[in-house]
């Protein structure tokens, strides 16, 4: 650090440019500040505030990793700030850039403030052809809304069946509602989403421990200071998933930790890292394969723990690849039972059991050659030594040892996976992947075992209320099926649209194109949203959701921490808005559910509280935060969910995919491919990042973040760009054979060359031309059947001259309120 | 006597720009203002390294740190001497301050302070809402303004915004001149650095590089002298300063 030149250069900002919340006997949450409180003049000659505002505790709950308690200061009937507001157990403390900034965001003008419906819609000419960007939209009442969506519903449901409604939910908010939202397509029978993003690893990991659906639990952040190595596998966790809660990790290297970070970027976290593995995409199976094969070779495996809780031991025959079962042979024990070695004898494996068994070697038991599991996977990970994959990974053969050295012999510590590896096609090979390592290193039900690149966190439990017992739910359609049931009735027709909590034209989905075509098949789109969102502008009808703080809602903690969390009304809906579960319950009430809706939001939640054993709605309601004690803070203590009770090493019965069958993991690479067919024609990996400005597409509007970053951008390697005389700060044209995006270029050096990147959350106003999501696909693999955004290659050359950049260089900013002047950033 | 300081722990910060938004809502800092930059000591621009990538395996050498940046408090204030209506002025704390009525908008400091820490507006300050945010009135048009260690918090016994909402505890806020407050501790025992200590300046900002620190848990919006000794975190007895 030091002369003052460097302080120019690095002068990214320069300076100078351009209600009262609900009474419950007046709870806890609502607490003026004590001290000050006389709007004294500072000696600046300057008004104080401090003590004069009404402060309500409520909660910010976006898909990220935070569902962080706030405090919201009003002031004149105006929201004036937020601070974090530290939960019941107050070392979950927390909140990001984000939350703070909800100030702007309530008052945004891409608020929606009445309902409506697309001009040129009607039910019976629904006029498809008239969505898009140019649609225009009329002001509607609420009952005139949803009277149009409830007569339509019954009339698709007589022509072509309930199912041929399907109810959309997405990830923008963790409260309740989407429980009445599932309540009510179960008992119209409509079809229901299932999720067909970021599943990908956590298929992988459950294949093989029986835990995981996203990802893997994993222990709650306030043990991860006792990890003694982590290893950060292809996530920024400082930018996004962890830096509401970033203390945590950063206590664990303070306390001695090895940081790692395996990345293609070298991101913020990677800048904090004792070592960081610049990967190539794609190629993780291998590179933690030759992990594996350090951990043979230096003979570090946990052999206590391969014994007790693995079917390290379990013999594989020699002859058909499965696993030999008791009832193959003569060994007591039930029938299915897998058989191990045990001071020379078979013997059925129980789970958690500590026998001397034999983990290496070759077995003839009644006369059927066998291996043991950790055998076949010890000649597995042979062929991938740290030196014979070092070029393929682009990573030095002695770091990958150390890394696995690190994780093998510095006691408990873990593999922080994440959803980014998920985010290539064939993701879910990882997860099986690292579930095996982690077994082998004996890295589960400990203090200081990591799993995941986001802790466990909590849930409300409230049993059967979203799916009732007594009535039969209709289908459920995984995300990328959708547009072959829109466009070819495969598996089956899909009429109409009704969405929550989602951006999923905007944002959400891949292949722009293909989901703008499919959905010219419905003759009704209904859209909720707190925002008028690109999927709002392609909506039939348009119901106006007020924002978080004009709602009441109980938050999960989901991913996040172990609190349930209360969130109280800061002010009442603004203009015509109204709570989803309003906007639910009067669909029930005209399609003749409505007795099965509790008459208001509080009495539904009271219902779901007292459901759940482990809270009480008025100490929820009262502390506005409460910790789920049931909620364990260390995982994997108890039995493993699977066959044999024990983290299964080889899976006989395994899946395969493109003649590659993953008894153990076998690498296995889609676009990502060296020798790909399109490596040439478009030879750039593309990535859409995670960026700690937005949570998927929300919070784009908010002023002071576009202030620092205020327009998309290309990540590119300086010789990436050279090499297509491409200069720094150009605006760039990106195309593959689905679209293309013209944003600007930024010369990054943190960028592996090969591989580009713009940040994700952007809305369709804020690219120049085109959008990312124009050039990402909808394919899936056949086990992941999880959307493949990073797998995607493009090119990329400057953006035509006659391009109309003026809306960023003319300091003429499009989008968020107009007004906003974007002079800082770079 | 009290002599206010601020140590940030750079192995600690992670860039998340909470501390520069924060100290805009809470300051009603106008658009396109900052009191508080959240720098990259790294590349050219925001969130990009030094260096180069690493080629065919090898290492690389690639660096990056954030350096978040406002006014620095100099214990020797260029601004404060240059000042023609003494608008500047230190207080008794050592906070560096603006009397806004007395500012005549000259912008001599601004000329003066060599951390580019100082806004002038030079239009009517636009906010988003319009009504503004914060806990503090908005400044005019044709002042200087500039981070005031949130003084109107101070007062009240609360720490800095900027301080309460830094999610990674990299940021300690108190009193250098008392011996057993956590600042005092942190630039005894760890290697720390001001920004350009060549000009003689005498910042009371100081900045942890080498080895991190355990930072400053923040489970209370108070100031740390107004908190029981056992809610501070411990720092390591045994660390000496500069021998890393
Ligand atoms: S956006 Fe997420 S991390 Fe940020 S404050 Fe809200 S809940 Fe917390
Ligand atoms: S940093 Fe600049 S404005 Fe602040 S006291 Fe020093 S010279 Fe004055
Ligand atoms: S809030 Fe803390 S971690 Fe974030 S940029 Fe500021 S100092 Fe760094």
């Amino acid at each position: 650090m030091g002369d003052s030149e460097d302080v120019g250069r690095r002068d990214v900002l320069k300076a100078g440019g351009a209600a009262a919340a609900l009474g419950l006997g007046g709870g806890g949450y609502l607490n003026a500040l004590a001290s000050g409180g006389d709007g004294a003049s500072t000696a600046t000659g300057l008004e104080s505030f401090v003590g004069q505002n009404e402060v309500t505790q409520t909660v910010c709950s976006p898909n990220c990793r935070g569902k962080c308690p706030i405090d919201v200061h009003v002031r004149d009937g105006q929201i004036k700030k937020i601070e974090p507001h530290p939960p019941e157990d107050e070392q979950y403390k927390r909140a990001c850039v984000l939350g703070l900034s909800h100030t702007q965001r309530v008052y945004d003008p891409t608020r929606l403030k009445y309902p409506m419906k697309r001009a040129d819609w009607s039910p019976d000419e629904p006029n498809p052809t008239g969505r898009g960007p140019e649609a225009e939209f009329e002001r509607i009442s609420w009952d005139e809304a949803l009277d149009l969506v409830a007569d339509k519903m019954q009339s698709l449901k007589s022509e072509y069946g309930a199912e041929s409604v399907l109810f959309h939910e997405g990830s923008g908010n963790y409260g309740q509602t989407g429980k009445s939202f599932k309540r009510l397509a179960s008992l119209f029978g409509a079809t229901q989403s299932a999720w067909g993003i970021d599943t990908n690893v956590g298929k992988g990991f459950n294949r093989i421990t029986g835990h995981g659906a996203f990802l893997p639990p994993t222990n709650e952040s306030e043990d991860w200071e006792n990890a003694n190595t982590i290893i950060v596998w292809g996530s920024d966790i400082f930018s996004s998933q962890f830096q509401m809660d970033a203390s945590k990790v950063l206590d664990a290297v303070e306390n001695g930790a090895k940081l790692v970070v395996v990345d293609p970027v070298y991101t913020t976290t990677a800048s904090k890292a004792d070592l960081w593995l610049p990967v190539k995409p794609g190629k993780d199976v291998y590179l933690i394969l030759a992990m594996m094969h350090t951990v043979f070779e230096e003979e570090t495996y946990d052999t206590d723990f391969l014994r007790s809780r693995t079917t390290a031991p379990a013999l594989v025959r020699t002859d058909t690849g499965e696993l030999l079962r008791a009832a193959d042979v003569s060994v007591d024990g039930r029938d299915d039972q897998v058989v191990a070695i045990e001071d020379g004898e078979p013997v059925a494996l129980e789970p958690e059991t500590e026998g001397d068994y034999a983990l290496f070697g070759e077995y003839t038991v009644d006369g059927v050659e066998c291996v043991t599991s950790l055998t076949k996977l010890r000649d597995h990970a042979a062929d991938h030594a740290p030196a014979a994959v070092a070029e393929k990974t682009g990573v030095d053969a002695d770091n990958i040892r150390t890394a696995a050295r690190w994780l093998a012999t510095r006691g408990p510590g873990g593999i922080a996976s994440s959803y980014a590896l998920g985010r290539y096609t064939h993701g879910h090979i990882f997860g099986q992947a690292y579930a095996i390592m982690l077994a082998m290193t004996g890295d589960y039900g400990n203090h200081g075992n990591i799993h995941a690149h986001h802790p466990g966190g909590t849930t409300l439990a409230a049993g059967d209320w979203a799916a009732p017992s007594d009535v039969d739910p209709g289908p459920s359609l995984i995300f990328p099926e959708y547009p072959d049931a829109m466009i070819d009735g495969d598996p089956h027709e899909i009429r109409a649209v009704y969405s929550i909590e989602s951006n999923m034209m905007g944002n959400q989905f891949p292949d722009r194109q293909r989901y703008q075509n499919a959905i010219e098949n419905l003759e009704m789109y209904v859209v909720a949203d707190m925002h008028h969102t690109d999927t709002v502008q392609q909506a039939d009808i348009v119901l106006p959701v007020p924002h978080w703080f004009e709602q009441e809602d109980i938050i999960s903690g989901w991913g996040s921490h172990p609190h349930l969390g209360y969130r109280h009304r800061v002010q009442e809906p603004l203009w015509e808005t109204r709570d989803d579960y309003e906007a639910i319950r009067g669909l029930a009430e005209r399609l003749g559910f409505g007795d099965r809706f509790p008459e208001t939001k509080r009495e539904m939640l009271r219902e779901l509280a007292s459901r759940d054993d482990a809270i009480d709605f008025e100490t929820l309601y009262e502390q506005g935060t409460q910790r789920k004690e049931t909620t364990p803070v260390v995982k994997y203590t108890d039995e493993f969910p699977t066959e044999t009770g024990r983290i299964e090493l080889y899976d006989d019965d395994a899946p395969s995919e493109e003649g590659v069958s993953f008894e153990l993991p076998r690498p296995l690479e889609d676009r990502t491919a060296d020798d790909h067919e399109q490596a040439d024609e478009y030879p750039l990996m593309f990535m859409q990042k995670h960026s700690r400005f937005r949570i998927h597409s929300q919070y784009e509007m908010v002023n002071w973040s576009r202030e620092i970053n205020p327009e998309p951008q290309l990540d590119i390697h300086p010789r990436d760009a050279k090499a297509r005389g491409i200069e720094d700060d150009e605006y760039v044209r990106v195309y593959n054979d689905r679209g293309e995006m013209v944003v600007k270029a930024k010369y990054n050096e943190a960028f592996q060359p090969g591989l580009v990147n713009t940040d994700q959350g952007w809305w369709a106003r804020d690219f120049v031309e085109g959008h990312l999501n124009d050039l990402t696909h909808n394919e899936t693999s056949d086990v992941g059947r999880c959307m493949a955004f990073y797998d995607v290659r493009v090119a990329v050359e400057p953006a035509p001259e006659d391009v109309d950049t003026s809306m960023y260089t003319e300091g003429n900013p499009k989008g968020s309120g107009a007004a906003t002047p974007h002079t800082g950033g770079d | 006597m009290t002599n206010y300081g601020l140590v940030i722990d750079q192995e600690r910060c992670i860039g998340c720009q909470a501390c520069a938004v924060s100290c805009k809502q809470e300051n009603n800092v106008p658009m396109g203002q900052f009191w508080n930059r959240v720098l990259t000591e790294g590349g050219d621009k925001l969130d990009t390294p030094a260096g180069g990538y690493p080629e065919d395996g090898d290492d690389g050498t690639l660096d990056m740190h954030y350096q978040p940046t406002a006014c620095q408090h100099c214990e020797n204030a260029p601004c404060v001497k240059v000042c023609p209506v003494n608008a500047t002025y230190t207080r008794d704390d050592g906070i560096v301050e603006i009397d806004y009525d007395k500012c005549i908008g000259c912008r001599y400091c601004m000329a003066a302070c060599p951390y580019n820490a100082r806004v002038f507006n030079w239009d009517e300050p636009e906010h988003v809402p319009e009504e503004g945010t914060g806990d503090v009135e908005a400044r005019p048009q044709g002042v200087v303004e500039k981070c005031t260690f949130c003084s109107h918090r101070v007062d009240e016994g609360l720490d800095p915004a900027c301080v309460v909402n830094c999610p990674a505890d990299a940021r300690i806020f108190g009193d250098l001149d008392e011996e057993t407050s956590t600042v005092s501790k942190y630039v005894n025992n760890y290697e720390t650095d001001r920004l350009l200590e060549d000009r003689g300046t005498d910042p009371k900002t100081y900045y942890i590089r080498g080895e991190m620190s355990p930072g400053r848990p923040q489970t209370s919006d108070k100031l740390e002298s107004e908190l029981d000794d056992d809610a501070m975190p411990g720092v390591p007895a045994a660390k000496s300063g500069g021998d890393d």
